[in-house]
């Protein structure tokens, strides 16, 4: 009922074993793909431990500044919309920014560990 | 060529490009610096004589929105007028889409030539003197001589370009919104100059050796434009690779770019600078979504392209740092 390792922990040793074991054994364009594979497995290793938490905070404040309950995915176009159609609105865009940039800070914890340091 | 070995179709390439080449010597190709979806760079001998003589040819095989290699060829051939560093232009044939040139010696990987600055400080500051001449030196290149070079020079024009393809994206980036916006609310109006901008002169387009600056390469996106956007391009912070102090590709100092390009004739403008630094922040988190949105509609399984779509993030972040979000 309980599948161990967990996605988690299984991404986390694939990027250890293409890194040491699979990386010097490659050459040219290979060696780019073999670096570029293990950094995935290890973006989907945090994805799969945070992102959900991630989203969730994301959505929630969308809610928030967009006024009405609706999936993440719907709230960001939303949200872009009225960007596009008021670019002039800088209260509208004050608000979103702060929101923006916390949802960014948030992916990159998850796509690029200490880009934001 | 479909149906035939690789070897079969090296073979093939190889007397293409030696029937292009002053001579016609016997090619061989020896290695690939890289095979991308839209272009080749291949490394080739020309043997004369029992004799070898290095070279690269750099073969288009996509549907490439770049220039074509009549437009390259006179742009090398005006360059090495202008004293600006590139290789030597042996052959050119719009038929193959292919331009051979000679091969200079030096390091293009940025993260080898970081490494040589971490080692020899030195080099890094004279990097940055050698990209100050050579940008001040391109933009001096009269552009009226060059024809098939695209005109970008108003930034309101070169907006409309990015938000059509901001529309076009199948998921919206309200950060690239953001930046959009401030773009068309900050426009500087078109540049008091017009100037041959190389377009993507940063690191990883550089060729290094001891001395300094030995090449500059891919002119493919040479353009009419507002020189401001070369210097931009070449500071932004992704092109620094982690070495986010040193401003200037990673490896100089901005007041030495700046200084270099002001001796050497450049004009320097703030605030156009700024601008560019954000407009091309913006080009380039929308280039790499764009990227990712040609794997996700099935076109390509390149996992670069694939990757590209988890880099979108970085240039969001950038973006909102640089407008003050």
């Amino acid at each position: 009922m309980l599948d161990k390792p967990d996605a988690a922990s299984l991404l986390t040793a694939m990027a250890e074993t293409l890194s040491s074991e699979v990386l010097p054994a490659t050459s040219g364009v290979a060696t780019h793909s073999v670096r570029i594979v293990a950094n995935l497995c290890r973006i989907l290793a945090r994805e799969t431990r945070d992102g959900a938490e991630a989203r969730e905070l994301t959505r929630q404040s969308l809610v928030e500044l967009v006024g009405r309950e609706a999936p993440l995915e719907d709230l960001v176009r939303e949200l872009d919309r009225q960007l596009g159609e008021r670019p002039d609105d800088t209260d509208l865009e004050a608000r979103a920014g702060r929101l923006i940039l916390a949802d960014v800070r948030r992916r990159l914890a998850i796509d690029k560990p200490d880009y934001d340091a | 060529m479909s149906g035939k070995s690789g070897s079969a179709q090296a073979e093939e390439l190889a007397g293409k490009l030696s029937g292009i080449l002053p001579g016609s010597p016997r090619v061989e190709i020896t290695g690939a610096a890289s095979v991308g979806a839209q272009r080749s760079t291949l490394f080739i001998d020309r043997i004369v004589d029992g004799e070898r003589k290095p070279a690269v040819a750099q073969i288009a095989v996509g549907a490439l929105e770049t220039l074509d290699v009549e437009t390259q060829a006179s742009l090398l051939r005006a360059a090495a007028e202008a004293k600006v560093p590139v290789p030597e232009l042996l052959a050119w044939d719009a038929d193959l889409h292919a331009i051979v040139t000679s091969r200079v010696e030096g390091e293009s990987i940025p993260r080898r030539i970081l490494r040589r600055v971490e080692a020899t400080p030195e080099l890094g500051e004279r990097l940055a003197e050698d990209c100050g001449r050579a940008l001040a030196a391109t933009h001096a290149i009269p552009v009226a001589g060059l024809a098939g070079l695209p005109d970008l020079r108003d930034p309101l024009h070169y907006l409309d370009e990015l938000e059509g393809q901001l529309a076009e994206l199948a998921t919206p980036v309200p950060a690239l919104r953001l930046g959009l916006n401030w773009l068309r609310r900050n426009s500087p109006g078109p540049p008091p100059q017009e100037a041959l901008v190389h377009g993507d002169f940063r690191n990883g387009n550089l060729l290094v050796a001891e001395a300094g600056l030995a090449a500059v390469l891919d002119w493919e996106l040479a353009h009419r434009g507002d020189p401001m956007e070369d210097l931009a391009w070449l500071c932004l912070r992704t092109w620094r690779f982690g070495e986010d102090a040193r401003e200037v590709g990673g490896f100089g100092e901005l007041a030495t770019l700046r200084e270099a390009y002001e001796k050497a004739g450049g004009t320097w403008r703030e605030d156009r600078f700024r601008w560019w630094t954000v407009a091309r922040t913006a080009w380039w988190g929308l280039g790499l979504a764009r990227q990712a949105q040609v794997f996700l509609e099935g076109h390509s399984k390149s996992i670069v392209l694939a990757a590209s779509g988890r880099r979108v993030v970085e240039l969001e972040y950038d973006l909102l740092k640089l407008i003050g979000a």
